[in-house]
């Protein structure tokens, strides 16, 4: 009896807990409001004409998953981008021919990135798609390399023809930004499906209380203090839940044998990159997707700035950081809780302050980030190959 | 949009000689935008698109104009920063003279939401203008 009693008492406590929602203020629903719709719209990269065309696609899949691209035959893009694991190798660092100093970035919305990688040295997901093939440590290609293996191998080259309308021309480095363009075109195929956070939010929108209140409480709690006292919104904005910047937030960045110089030294290598959207190689003859390669700026602050991460499907992507050093959501909620301002080298920048989040606050905040991730996957079974020759 | 008018004392970025300034006059006829003034200078500025939204480039157009034409600007800045958080923007537009003491500038983009402030350095004339950005 006692026991039927306190059954009962739960259920009702449970069901009282999942009927329950926040008040929301009304500044406090607006920068909910701003982390939607999702999916969020869709539009083809101008700086590459075979963005969203199926036969890039195709193409672009069937190199994603090609030993060959690697001189070693056993490295490809899906070794450390691997789909069932959120797209990233679930590894602190990445591990192609060897280990390299970054943790691997999931795919997952990569089209609505601005800058690419960790320190944004690629303008282009095209550009940043080509980086890991000539990478010593990771796929260990060269241009000239990856460039016969599609002009020898004939079902390749009827691919590469088929997406670009000529065959491969006699320029390796018109091939390898081909090759980019394909991989960058299957990449913007990789979206994440709608999340529990995306229900809510929508519901938000329509006044819909009973829908709302059917998101956990701890949930809530969390998305209040994630919009506001922890104004970690300001760097996760948008549906995207990244504003696609740069920051300093006191992770370390030593390294082996030196340091990883993060924003500044991604800028210098951009600057020397003859794919980058300043070259020959964007197709966008308005000149509008270079303004930003033209316009950004270098300062000493970028020292140590490493870009601000997507959030979505943040659960399925651990470790964190841009080093893999912090292992679980809630490492990365303490780490925030008590960061330490002196370690920052902002040169002033006063955005970041340490938290002092108690327990159920940190576990709240852990609630919410985990109701970014999706209930089931947006992303279609892999495409049989289309037939070439 | 919350909207405010103030003298700085910030450093600015992008730099340009302004000989084409020397035509304006004193009526300081402006095109339509937001207007800012101090005793010297009058501008007119408008973002295209209209609405700033975070992370997203836009274009600034700015007209100036010295209401004083004897004490004609020689030079234009132009920049922008978030007071509270002590950061500008990571970019520095580009700034190109339109002849008449018009500009087009290229590369602005706001990558957090909250309070930012516009610098015009109008000849060493610093003028400022608030835009909460959502």
């Amino acid at each position: 009896m006692t026991r039927l009693v306190l059954a009962v008492l739960l259920a009702l406590a449970a069901g009282n807990s999942a009927a329950q929602l926040l008040e929301f203020t009304d500044a406090e629903a607006r920068a909910i409001l701003r982390h939607g719709p999702w999916p969020a719209p869709w539009s083809p990269d101008p700086s590459n004409r075979v963005s969203g065309n199926p036969q890039a696609i195709d193409f672009g899949e069937r190199l994603f998953f090609e030993p060959r691209l690697s001189p070693s035959g056993k490295v490809l893009c899906a070794t450390c981008h691997a789909p069932f694991r959120g797209w990233q190798d679930a590894r602190a660092r990445a591990f192609g021919l060897a280990e390299a100093d970054r943790n691997t970035p999931s795919l997952f919305n990569v089209r609505h990135n601005r800058w690419y990688g960790w320190d944004g040295a690629g303008d282009s997901l095209w550009a940043q798609s080509i980086r890991p093939i000539l990478d010593a440590r990771e796929m260990g290609g060269s241009q000239a390399q990856a460039a016969a293996l599609i002009r020898g191998d004939p079902e390749l080259s009827c691919r590469f023809e088929k997406t670009f309308g000529v065959p491969p021309p006699d320029d390796d480095e018109g091939v390898l930004a081909g090759i980019g363009k394909a991989l960058a075109a299957f990449q913007e195929t990789i979206i994440s499906g709608r999340a529990p956070f995306d229900d809510f939010r929508d519901a938000l929108e329509k006044a819909d209380r009973p829908g709302a209140a059917r998101y956990p409480l701890a949930a809530q709690r969390g998305l209040r203090l994630f919009v506001g006292r922890g104004n970690c919104s300001a760097c996760h904005f948008g549906p995207g839940f990244s504003n696609g910047e740069f920051h300093d937030t006191g992770v370390p960045f030593f390294v082996r044998g030196g340091v990883d110089s993060g924003r500044h030294g991604g800028l210098k290598k951009l600057q020397a990159s003859v794919f980058n959207l300043l070259g020959a190689h964007n197709d966008d003859r308005s000149g509008s997707s270079a303004v930003k390669t033209r316009q950004v700026a270098i300062e000493h602050r970028n020292f140590g700035e490493f870009k601000v991460p997507s959030l979505r499907n943040v659960a399925q992507t651990a470790p964190y950081m841009h080093n893999g050093s912090v292992a679980t959501l809630a490492d990365v909620v303490r780490h925030y809780s008590e960061i330490n301002p002196d370690r920052l080298h902002s040169d002033g920048e006063s955005l970041l302050k340490p938290l002092r989040l108690s327990a159920g606050e940190g576990a709240d905040l852990v609630a919410f980030l985990e109701s970014l991730t999706e209930r089931a996957s947006a992303l279609a079974p892999r495409r049989p190959a289309m037939p070439c020759p | 949009m919350e909207k405010r008018r103030r003298t700085v004392r910030q450093p600015v970025g992008a730099l340009i000689a302004l000989a084409a300034f020397a035509g304006a006059t004193q009526a300081c006829e402006l095109p339509p935008g937001t207007r800012v003034e101090s005793q010297r200078v009058a501008l007119s500025y408008r973002t295209i698109p209209a609405r700033i939204a975070v992370g997203e480039q836009f274009v600034l157009e700015l007209t100036a104009c010295p209401k004083n034409a004897t004490a004609l600007p020689e030079r234009v800045k132009l920049d922008a920063q978030m007071p509270e958080h002590r950061h500008g923007m990571n970019y520095r537009p580009s700034l190109q003279p339109m002849g008449g003491g018009r500009y087009r500038s290229e590369g602005w983009l706001f990558h957090m939401p909250g309070r930012w402030e516009f610098i015009f350095d109008l000849g060493g004339e610093r003028l400022t203008h608030s835009v909460r950005i959502e």
